[in-house]
């Protein structure tokens, strides 16, 4: 099986040479240690389909004393992941559809756990993966400012002191005792991204270009990205636009059927996964 | 064919999904155990949303808002009282001693009911942003338990009106009260657990409950039944619990020691193990969603 094979994950000897070079010349700051530290991180999806992971099935197995022949298939959605992120870097990850960089966004969101491997990070983590979550349709604007906010780790006074500051800046002040269930999506969307981004994190988490609102709203929502992400220790990018990764970030990451291709500076980086990609293209 | 975990040993990995289960050393929970309070006082404030939003999205634009709550189990007992007081010589004051195991049956079955779907209802949550898990069931317990203590207060009300007078033994009716909602969190993240896995769970449990209603004396006193015969309740769990309700509340008096004694170890053994088993399996529950 060709994921087994440890030496296509030798790559980080050189990354972790730089990493150390890099810290080398950051000596005098006291916290030298890499905010996100990645050793040998894989994870795996079993996919279990429902009607063969019944109660039935279970108990049909220990009774008949058989093993579990319910089909499963497993699909490596990241595999030895080595990695290691320090204060001020900008990482932005490329690859292609499936490749597993949402899905490393996600693990470093603690939302899945790794199969195996070990996952260290120092710092309290915002991801900007999926807006709006918990956004409950039955209660007002303001309501959920608060609700989010407490997922986010505000208290209730602290975030009602933003709530003034997320509706100047979406323009939904009017509608601050409006339920949630009768926004328009725009609507929706510039409130969450408003939410989202109120925070002070360690270390931020990008996924995708996020499609937010009208035109002006649009500039807006960049110029506010950009200050989150300029306040912000370790940013974390994925996207598929390479331009605005180039702008960004100062490391790229290449992700390809959940394995680190490349890592390096980001221009780099994207030439190779360019270079590959055309290569592809013109071949096929 | 291999994949090294934390402590660089080296296990096939075929057999384990997620991290392998750690060995049952005590530092292993006592670490758990920490880490999960950090989290619930970190995470504190959405509890305290969660529970709030529902009890208010619940009586939303009703006319009678919250009162609705309380008149559901006021009618309910009234019928049932009115109609089995007639079947029910034995016990004077039928319709007190009806409420007083009724009520607290009904926080348990709707903690019960409800926490078997709260880790699959928050899907979109669970998906989306990290959260504590534990918080889920948590949370319907918590709901739950409001509205029984609202149950409780306009019961109080009720009984009043029949001239019933409050007894010293009600100062020990809070004690009654975390004991019950001890032993009810700890199955709630069993059958919280549970469901995940296995989604029949759910159906399997109102049935359950069902007949575990029937079987506890609540609608019934263990005095009617042969003094030889009466043992055979002591091995329901509820039976503790349900008799310190009608203790406290029928009865006017304090429960026997031996009764809280034992209701006291089921609710820590229920916590215990409801505890253990959820934390053993939340990890891959995200993925069984």
């Amino acid at each position: 099986m060709p994921y087994s094979s440890r030496r296509k994950t030798r790559w980080s000897s050189g990354s972790d040479r730089e990493a150390r070079t890099a810290t080398a010349s950051q000596m005098e700051s006291p916290d030298a240690r890499p905010l996100i530290e990645l050793n040998d991180v894989s994870l795996r999806f079993v996919n279990y389909s429902d009607k063969q992971h019944s109660l039935k099935r279970a108990v049909l197995d220990l009774v008949l004393r058989r093993e579990s022949v319910a089909p499963k298939s497993e699909f490596w959605a990241l595999r030895a992941i080595n990695l290691k992120i320090h204060q001020g870097e900008r990482v932005g990850i490329v690859g292609g559809n499936g490749a597993g960089k949402s899905t490393l966004l996600r693990m470093l969101a603690r939302i899945y756990p790794p199969s195996s491997g070990r996952i260290e990070i120092r710092g309290n983590v915002a991801p900007l993966i999926e807006m709006g979550a918990g956004f409950n349709h039955e209660l007002s604007g303001t309501d959920n400012i608060v609700f989010n906010g407490a997922m986010l780790g505000f208290s209730k006074s602290q975030m009602l002191a933003r709530a003034q500051g997320i509706y100047e800046f979406t323009g939904l002040g009017e509608f601050a005792a409006l339920p949630l269930k009768y926004y328009s999506s725009g609507m929706y969307m510039r409130l969450a991204f408003a939410i989202a981004t109120e925070v002070h994190p360690d270390i931020l988490l990008i996924d995708e270009a996020l499609g937010v609102g009208d035109a002006a709203f649009l500039e807006k929502a960049k110029v506010r990205l950009r200050g989150l992400v300029e306040r912000s220790k370790v940013v974390i990018i994925v996207s598929h636009d390479l331009g605005s990764l180039r702008e960004f970030c100062n490391r790229g990451l290449w992700i390809q059927h959940g394995q680190l291709l490349a890592d390096g500076p980001i221009n780099d980086v994207i030439d190779q996964y360019l270079a590959r990609t055309t290569a592809q293209a013109a071949s096929a | 064919m291999e994949v090294r975990t934390n402590g660089g040993v080296k296990v096939p990995h075929a057999e384990f999904f997620p991290p392998p289960p750690s060995p049952r050393a005590p530092s292993v929970w006592a670490r758990r155990i920490a880490e999960d309070r950090r989290e619930l006082v970190r995470f504190w404030p959405v509890v305290q949303n969660m529970v709030v939003q529902e009890l208010r999205v619940r009586y939303q634009r009703s006319l009678l808002g919250f009162f609705w709550s309380l008149l559901n189990p006021l009618l309910m007992l009234a019928t049932l009282g009115f109609v089995f007081a007639h079947m029910m010589k034995t016990v004077s004051n039928y319709p007190v001693f009806l409420f007083a195991g009724m009520v607290p049956w009904s926080f348990l079955n709707t903690s019960l009911n409800d926490s078997a779907t709260s880790i699959i209802n928050n899907e979109g949550l669970i998906r989306k942003i990290y959260l504590p898990k534990l918080i889920f069931p948590l949370a319907r317990v918590l709901i739950a338990l409001v509205t029984f203590v609202f149950s409780m207060a306009a019961m109080f009300v009720l009984l009043l009106a029949m001239h019933a007078r409050p007894s010293w033994a009600l100062l020990f009716l809070p004690v009654v009260v975390a004991l019950f909602a001890g032993f009810t969190l700890g199955l709630s993240l069993i059958i919280a657990t549970a469901n995940t896995f296995y989604r029949d769970t759910g159906h399997l449990i109102s049935v359950f409950l069902q007949a575990w209603y029937f079987v506890t004396p609540i609608l019934y006193p263990t005095t009617e039944f042969p003094e030889g015969s009466r043992w055979l309740f002591r091995l329901n769990p509820a039976y503790y619990f349900i008799e310190m309700f009608q203790d406290v509340l029928r009865w006017g008096r304090m429960p026997e020691f031996g009764v809280v004694a034992a209701a006291a170890v089921i609710a820590a053994v229920s916590l215990g193990v409801g505890y253990a088993v959820f934390k053993s399996q939340e990890d891959k529950m995200v993925f069984r969603l």
